[in-house]
């Protein structure tokens, strides 16, 4: 009987740690199969259908674009707490170009962008020149954007649907309503329905994100400096410019969210885009990344993204309260970090075995 | 207190190894870098949870298996780093972890001020116990740590190198207050690279080597000569020499001429230190702990930045500033970093990620990284070094750390460099290994490669080099052709700390007259 044990022991053994490994290798996607089965079992037919789904991302797109833009900075080991605050600025920027300017949206864009860039790249000065830790940099910088955010305002939201003399809306407001106005598609007729444009910029700022930190030197160098900056720097990675680099991308793509979140609520509001940094860092976070730098993947930050998005869909579909929804997605990024943890498999592995070892002889006393 | 026996017999880094220390007596250890003294006190004072052997202390056997319980022994310790906690008081350090209490459990702040202004009196400083450890100097903090050390019932203080950063006014001070304390009876264990000093303060010392026990002497009557030849006595059979000479007309490749690198926390300063190393030479630097062999390399290197070094340095003929790392390997520098883990390594990620890193732009095209050939050649380069790994996707992390060293070594060789800097290659390596990495040496050299060397193991430099300079407090004090080095004239020269001094003081001298 114990031989017999013996010699089934080993290929039990082999086919267990493969199994193991490769549930370790999907852990990250457990968490969004396990919300879509959620979904999918509690309101199967609103839950599925493409109108359902495109708003939940779209209404996330926003906060998802600067959770890439976050991740990118949590590479480096640092974080970007004004991302928030960038957006609502870079929200205001655009909807006053609009409504005072009567710019042209593809004039709105790139300007936005500029100017999130600018601001990121401020950070970036601070937290290398000047020395600044990034929290403590990023933290006076959400004030200060926060502030020249209300200023500019004047504390009055701005609205982005201009009416012109004819009491309709004017080109301009027309076309940026494309930027994320909710039943304005890009493409209509072409791609039947269309695509909503916060849904497809989001995708195509994480499928560009990723393809920069996987092919390029410069995603290379990213991961060198969060892993290792000694390292990274006597390796002869110019760690100073790879972060302010960072940071800069970090807030243009603050900058291309604002329109985006402008023309989502159809008014710019000087509070747009509060506390939007904690969704992106727990998108980031959810997705895999650590804050000690080094680790994670924009990819895992668009699946981080989606759970966060989907979740929120899922509780209001069945009607759950705001108050619960919070809690709830505050143990989400709990339990998401765990399950993250590489040995956390292999260690509740050997623990189930130690368990069955134990229970084992009387077991085998039975059966046999 | 009778005095106490101590062996260790089986410890990986120390084996065998007997010390009697009697009580009033300063007992000196003596050993090169990696001998095991610090291992040694680190047992001693509890550091290590496990040991073999036995400990005595008064006569009977005790178990040291933590710093508390050594502490409850009276075992004290001061280490070579200091271990105050820089933005506490004094107060507040000398007395960290046995806080006088009120007795309602807060803290009893006015005794604490007493106990450690008496401590600080004993140790001979006058300071404010309220003051921050952060503003006081270097010397200061090295006589809290040692107040701090006094404030259990002491028997026995250990004292990994106290002198190492103090000057001589603060040596003195130093030394009176051990001479008080062994009146007291207190036992003391003194480690330090300085022969003078140990004559002076020392009752007897013991010689250890490569984690064993060579022989004990009164240090009265010891001569010099015969502690440097047992602290080396170690036989060069197990190295073969290099085969090839360097023909001493080969172009010189790197040449620094008055390199001198200013002073900072945590390293040492350079002055006037000249070296020159040829095409397909091996150049050895030794010297101490402390000496600056670690800085002459960083400061070539550009670790350090353009501003903190000075002197001037040409690389292949052409005159080079030392600016970045990043320029540095842009000049076909290259350095292997003394500590593998924390400068060389992105320890979390794969092997081929960390072999490449310095060399990327080697890769480039279209804007993207060409994977296909970057992992040609890493596959080459791992392959040509033998590194011993699952695969070139396998995590850094996982391997040994000889096949870590290998990465680096791969690492620099992939951004084709024509200066090799390399500073311990062979730490933490085990013995094949090391064997691989001093043929990889040669076969650099052979085919053309400079190589500047930084070892605390002198038979791997005597076997490997064709030219030593030794370096002692910053300076150069000697510089051996391969028939003239030795282990004893090294040594020698490493610790000429009197000489250097006084040059120093005739330079200074020398420069005030002028």
């Amino acid at each position: 009987m114990t031989g017999d044990a013996t010699a089934a022991g080993p290929t039990r053994v082999v086919g267990w740690r493969r199994a193991v490994s490769l549930l370790g290798s999907l852990q990250g996607y457990v968490g969004l199969v396990l919300v879509l089965a959620f979904g999918i079992v509690t309101r199967g037919d609103t839950f599925l259908s493409q109108a359902n789904l495109t708003n939940a991302v779209g209404a996330f797109a926003s906060r998802g674009i600067l959770a890439v833009g976050e991740t990118l900075v949590i590479l480096t080991a640092g974080i970007d707490l004004s991302v928030g605050s960038m957006l609502g600025l870079a929200s205001m920027v655009s909807a006053l170009m609009l409504a005072n300017q009567n710019l042209p949206p593809w004039l709105i864009l790139p300007a936005c962008m500029l100017c999130g860039a600018v601001m990121g790249l401020a950070n970036g000065i601070g937290t290398t020149w000047l020395r600044i830790q990034p929290f403590v940099m990023t933290l006076a910088t959400l004030s200060v954007f926060r502030g020249i955010d209300r200023q500019l305002s004047d504390n009055v939201s701005v609205g982005t649907q201009v009416a012109g003399p004819d009491g309709k809306l004017t080109g301009n407001a027309e076309e940026f309503q494309l930027f994320g106005t909710p039943g304005h598609n890009l493409f209509t007729g072409v791609l039947g329905a269309g695509v909503y444009y916060p849904v497809l910029a989001f995708v195509v700022v994480c499928v560009v994100g990723q393809l920069v930190l996987s092919q390029t030197r410069f995603g290379r160098h990213v991961y060198a400096v969060g892993g290792n900056e000694a390292a990274a720097r006597l390796s002869g990675v110019n760690t100073d410019r790879v972060k302010i680099a960072v940071f800069t991308l970090c807030g243009l793509l603050a900058g291309f969210a604002g329109p985006i979140d402008a023309a989502y609520s159809a008014s710019a509001d000087p509070l747009a885009g509060t506390s939007y940094e904690l969704d992106a860092i727990a998108a980031a976070v959810i997705g895999g990344a650590s804050l000690a730098g080094g680790r994670g993947s924009i990819v895992g930050t668009f699946v981080g993204a989606l759970i966060l998005t989907l979740l929120d869909n899922v509780l209001g579909l069945n009607a759950v309260s705001d108050n619960l929804q919070l809690i709830i997605k505050g143990c989400i990024v709990v339990v998401a970090v765990v399950l993250q943890r590489p040995d956390l498999l292999r260690g509740a592995a050997d623990f189930a075995r130690r368990v069955a070892r134990r229970g084992a002889p009387a077991r085998t006393g039975r059966s046999s | 207190m009778r005095g106490i026996g101590k062996t260790f017999p089986g410890v990986r880094a120390l084996s065998g190894v007997r010390l009697d220390v009697r009580a009033g007596e300063v007992h000196a250890l003596l050993g090169e870098n990696g001998a095991g003294k610090s291992t040694l006190c680190n047992v001693l004072s509890g550091a290590f949870g496990s040991y073999d052997g036995t400990v005595e202390l008064a006569g009977e056997p005790v178990a040291l298996h933590s710093p508390k319980e050594a502490r409850r022994l009276g075992i004290g310790m001061i280490h070579q780093e200091l271990t105050l906690v820089p933005d506490m008081s004094v107060a507040d350090n000398i007395l960290l972890g046995a806080e006088p209490r009120t007795r309602l459990g807060r803290v009893d702040a006015r005794r604490m001020r007493e106990r450690a202004a008496a401590l600080l009196g004993d140790v001979g400083l006058r300071l404010d116990p309220r003051q921050p450890v952060r503003q006081c100097r270097i010397a200061e903090q090295q006589l809290i740590e040692l107040a701090k050390a006094l404030s259990g019932d002491l028997r026995v203080l250990i004292m990994d190198e106290p002198t190492s950063a103090l000057a001589d006014t603060e040596v003195r001070r130093l030394f009176g207050v051990i001479r008080s304390l062994t009146a007291r009876g207190v036992a003391v264990v003194y480690i330090s690279h300085r022969l003078e000093e140990l004559a002076e303060i020392a009752d007897t010392v013991t010689v250890l080597r490569d984690g064993t026990y060579v022989g004990t002497r009164p240090m009265a009557g010891a001569d010099p000569a015969e502690l440097i030849g047992m602290m080396v006595g170690r036989p060069l059979g197990e190295l073969y020499p290099r085969p090839v000479s360097v023909a001493s007309d080969a172009p010189v490749r790197l040449r620094a001429e008055g390199l001198s690198l200013a002073a900072a926390a945590g390293r040492t300063a350079l002055s006037g230190v000249d070296l020159t190393v040829r095409t397909g030479e091996i150049v050895g630097l030794a010297g101490l702990m402390g000496a600056g062999r670690t800085e002459v390399l960083e400061a070539v290197y550009g670790a350090h930045g353009p501003r903190a070094v000075s002197g001037r340095i040409t690389v292949d003929g052409a005159a080079y500033r030392p600016r970045s790392p990043r320029w540095a390997i842009r000049h076909g520098l290259a350095m292997v970093a003394e500590d593998r883990k924390a400068q060389s390594l992105v320890l979390g990620n794969t092997v081929r990620f960390n072999a490449s890193l310095a060399a990327l732009a080697r890769f480039r095209r279209y804007g993207r990284v060409d994977r296909r050939a970057e992992g040609r050649a890493v596959d080459e380069q791992v392959a040509a070094l033998r590194v011993r790994t699952p695969g070139t996707q396998a995590v850094v992390g996982t391997l040994s750390g000889g096949n870590q060293q290998k990465v680096v070594l791969a690492k620099c060789l992939l951004t084709r460099p024509t200066v090799l800097l390399l500073d311990e290659p062979t730490r933490g390596v085990d013995v094949g290994a090391k064997a691989e990495i001093y043929a990889i040496c040669h076969r650099l050299a052979e085919q053309g490669t400079a190589i500047l060397m930084v070892s605390s193991e002198l038979p791997e430099l005597l076997a490997l080099c064709d030219r030593i300079v030794v370096l002692c407090e910053g300076r150069v004090t000697a510089e051996l052709d391969r028939d003239e080095a030795t282990q004893e004239r090294i040594l020698t020269a490493a610790m000429a700390r009197g000489t250097v001094l006084t040059r120093t003081a005739a330079g200074r001298a020398e420069g005030e007259t002028r």
